[in-house]
């Protein structure tokens, strides 16, 4: 399953790379999932791809993958990479985690 | 197994079919292992029958002692938690449970570590000889690393429905009945969030609930002070069975101690029970097991002393126990050789072990009464130990003697001394622990000789360091007689149940020749030992001949007059008869002249008037002439 992903380029270091882990339905995972997409929108709007995983469907990728809790954003690229657990409500702490400028978005 | 589908992809699993498959996957061993006792009331049919009362579903731990204390193992198919500060034995708690259900039930089960390495944890496994690796091998034992990565960012609320759903899958997959959250309160505190963490366990809860899967979950509490628990205070009320853990320093000596706060639906044991993190595992130290009383013996066995049996009135019964005290010095180690010998010399396997003290030495000791244990140490048929008592608490001791009666089997067991295992620890623990060993003893059918040092030489405090005496079936006491300027070895006898025994003090004897009692000497409402014992025997003796001696002269004396007396009797008599006799000739002689003067007066009167006189005597003798008999007739009147 994977989120339309743009064209790469404006990022220096390619195109931001996310995985997200999910549990379909679930409150945190739903808020996770869009609070992704806004972040993806507002600061690299043209350079990422979202891959999302239903742990509920694959739950022993989920497993194998060493992802505890759901939501779990996994970022793949660029290196190195990153867990981040949580519905992402946090934008200062995932921008702070992602290297990214904090308050660029004022 | 091959019942269960492959849900892996698809999540209809947490429905029907993971329900039943559950359920039905229960290994019958395991069922009748757990539910032995807890049989389903049979169908309400008769207004006769009336409503048994259903036992709660158990798991059995396999956890010495513990099974003992929750009447059976945990609760089956239902939440138990274990609480605990740091190294109070809470993960190896749990992976006990799930290993020994999974070797030796085939009871799969999932270990989720959150706190460790998962790879560690399956290591430390190994140390207490589990093969760990055999049962992941087989897919009997499922470890999930859920330990957070360091590098791990924070950013919003989560939840366990990722993770919930994971094990799901990897359980049915496996079969597993059992699963573990080891420390569960580390992932929990990521949340920071105390509603978000109640609302995540509750979850796991529900979770295991749904599944009908044995949960164990660990936590930390900082320990057990109250307060700190706040945070989780609301865990114990969710589950159904809580265990406290503690570990704590008493007089130098570490000791970890579990607690069950709840157990819905079971009877259990309310108290603080003292545990041990053995070389194969946890070990529960309980009083209350349940085991069947075992019947009585009714030999005897000798105490390796045969005037001692005497007194005991044959040695002590099978299965008992006897205490024998006596302060330093008094020979107690002595008679614990001569009863291990004598078992050993009966072919009974035998255990010595001595506190503080070489078993080489011992040995010498012993030879210098005669007993000679070499023979049979290197038979194996005795074996000798010697512990140090500082090396460990009297809990620990306790696992350590209890292992080596398993490994030795037993049939007398002397512990020399006994008081030892309070010299660490303190004393309260000790005589829970001494307790528990002669409980176990009794229940085993091993006749046990423990010595106990008396503090004091006063043998009038007959108080031990233990307070045993009062389960010990027979109490033996050594003392020292200070009489005279001499320290005399006493053993006197001051109970022995079910037996009738001697009351006396006697002297107890060790020369090269062996152990000996002296037989009791008593004068003048006294007993006496030593040279008292030696100068009043002496005494008496020359007292008595003294005596004899003047019996004799006195014997001889009334002998002598006696003799006398016959003579005189005699001699009397002889006088009497001799009077008696010339009394007679007189009479006879006297007769004779009388009848002779008649006849002279009848020739007188015939002279004068013989006509008258002859017919009177005619008439008076029918016509016969007066004969020569008539004669005599007169004489003899």
């Amino acid at each position: 399953m994977t989120s339309p992903a743009s064209n790469q380029g404006k990022h220096p270091n390619g195109a931001y790379v996310f995985r997200l882990y999910l549990a379909s339905g679930a409150p945190n995972s739903v808020r996770a999932l869009a609070n992704l997409y806004a972040i993806c929108r507002k600061h690299f709007p043209d350079s990422h791809r979202i891959e999302l995983i239903d742990v509920l469907k694959e739950p022993l990728r989920a497993l194998a993958e060493a992802v505890l809790v759901t939501p779990t954003l996994v970022k793949i690229s660029p290196e190195p990479e990153l867990q981040i657990i949580g519905n992402l409500s946090d934008e200062e702490e995932v921008l702070r985690s992602l290297g990214l400028p904090q308050k660029d978005s004022a | 197994m091959g019942a269960i589908p492959r849900l892996s992809c698809t999540s209809k699993l947490k429905t029907r079919a993971g329900r039943s498959c559950f359920r039905r996957n229960f290994t019958e061993s395991q069922m009748k292992k757990v539910t032995n006792h807890s049989k389903h009331p049979k169908k309400e049919g008769g207004a006769t029958d009336k409503k048994r009362p259903r036992r709660l579903e158990k798991i059995a731990t396999g956890i010495e002692g513990f099974d003992d204390i929750t009447g059976g193992g945990l609760p089956l198919r239902r939440t138990t938690l274990f609480m605990g500060g740091p190294g109070c034995g809470k993960t190896v708690f749990a992976l006990q449970i799930l290993v020994s259900s999974a070797a030796h039930h085939g009871v799969p089960g999932i270990f989720v570590a959150f706190e460790e390495d998962a790879h560690l944890v399956a290591d430390n496994a190994e140390t207490f000889g589990w093969d760990v690796e055999k049962l992941e091998r087989k897919k009997q034992l499922f470890f999930v690393d859920a330990c957070m990565r360091s590098d791990v960012v924070k950013a919003g609320a989560f939840d366990l429905t990722g993770l919930l759903a994971a094990l799901e899958a990897k359980a049915s997959e496996i079969g597993a009945k059992i699963i573990v959250f080891d420390a569960i309160d580390v992932l929990l505190s990521l949340l920071d969030d105390p509603a978000a963490e109640a609302r995540e366990l509750y979850r796991l809860h529900e979770w295991l609930k749904r599944f009908e899967l044995t949960g164990i979950i660990t936590t930390k509490i900082e320990d057990g002070k109250p307060g700190t628990a706040q945070r989780y205070g609301f865990m114990p009320f969710m589950a159904d069975c809580a265990v406290l853990l503690t570990q704590r320093v008493a007089d130098r000596a570490a000791v970890r101690t579990a607690r069950i706060i709840k157990y819905r639906g079971s009877p259990h044991v309310l108290n603080e029970v003292p545990f041990m993190i053995g070389p194969a595992g946890l070990e529960v130290g309980s009083t209350n097991g349940v085991h069947p009383e075992p019947q009585p013996f009714k030999d005897r066995v000798s105490t390796g002393i045969r005037s001692l049996d005497t007194m005991l009135r044959g040695g002590l019964y099978r299965g008992t126990n006897a205490l024998l005290t006596g302060s330093s010095g008094t020979g107690k180690t002595m008679l614990a050789g001569a009863f291990i010998e004598a078992a050993c010399r009966r072919g009974e396997r035998a255990l010595f072990i001595s506190f503080d003290e070489n078993s080489r030495d011992i040995v010498r000791d012993l030879a210098s009464v005669s007993i000679d244990l070499a023979p049979a140490l290197e038979s194996g048929l005795l074996r000798m130990v010697a512990v140090r008592t500082e090396s460990a608490s009297s809990e620990e001791h306790f696992m350590r003697i209890k292992r080596l009666i398993a490994e030795q089997k037993p049939r007398c067991v002397a512990i020399d001394p006994l008081s030892a295992l309070a010299r660490v620890g303190g004393g309260l623990a000790a005589r829970a622990v001494a307790e528990r060993l002669i409980y176990r003893c009794r229940n085993a059918g091993i006749t046990v000789l423990f010595t106990s040092l008396l503090e004091g030489i006063d043998p009038q405090l007959e108080t031990t360091t233990l307070h045993v005496s009062t389960i010990a079936d027979s109490w033996i006491q050594l003392s020292y007689a200070l009489l005279d300027g001499e320290r005399n070895r006493a053993l006197s006898i001051i109970k022995s149940r079910g037996s009738k025994h001697s009351n006396q003090l006697r002297e107890l004897i060790f020369s090269d020749a062996g152990i000996t009692l002296a037989e009791p000497y008593t004068g003048g409402g006294q007993v006496f030992m030593g040279a008292l014992r030696v100068e009043k025997e002496n005494g008496q003796r020359t007292e008595t001949s003294r005596k004899r001696r003047e019996i004799d002269g006195k014997r001889r004396e009334v002998e002598r007059m006696m003799k006398e007396r016959d003579h005189q009797i005699d001699a009397a008599q002889r006088d009497l008869r001799d009077r008696c006799e010339e009394l007679d000739v007189l009479t006879r002689a006297e007769q004779t002249s009388a009848a002779e003067s008649t006849q002279r007066q009848d020739g007188v009167v015939r002279k004068r008037d013989g006509a008258a006189v002859q017919k009177q005597a005619r008439s008076k003798s029918n016509g016969k002439p007066v004969s020569a008999g008539a004669k005599k007739r007169a004489a003899s009147r």
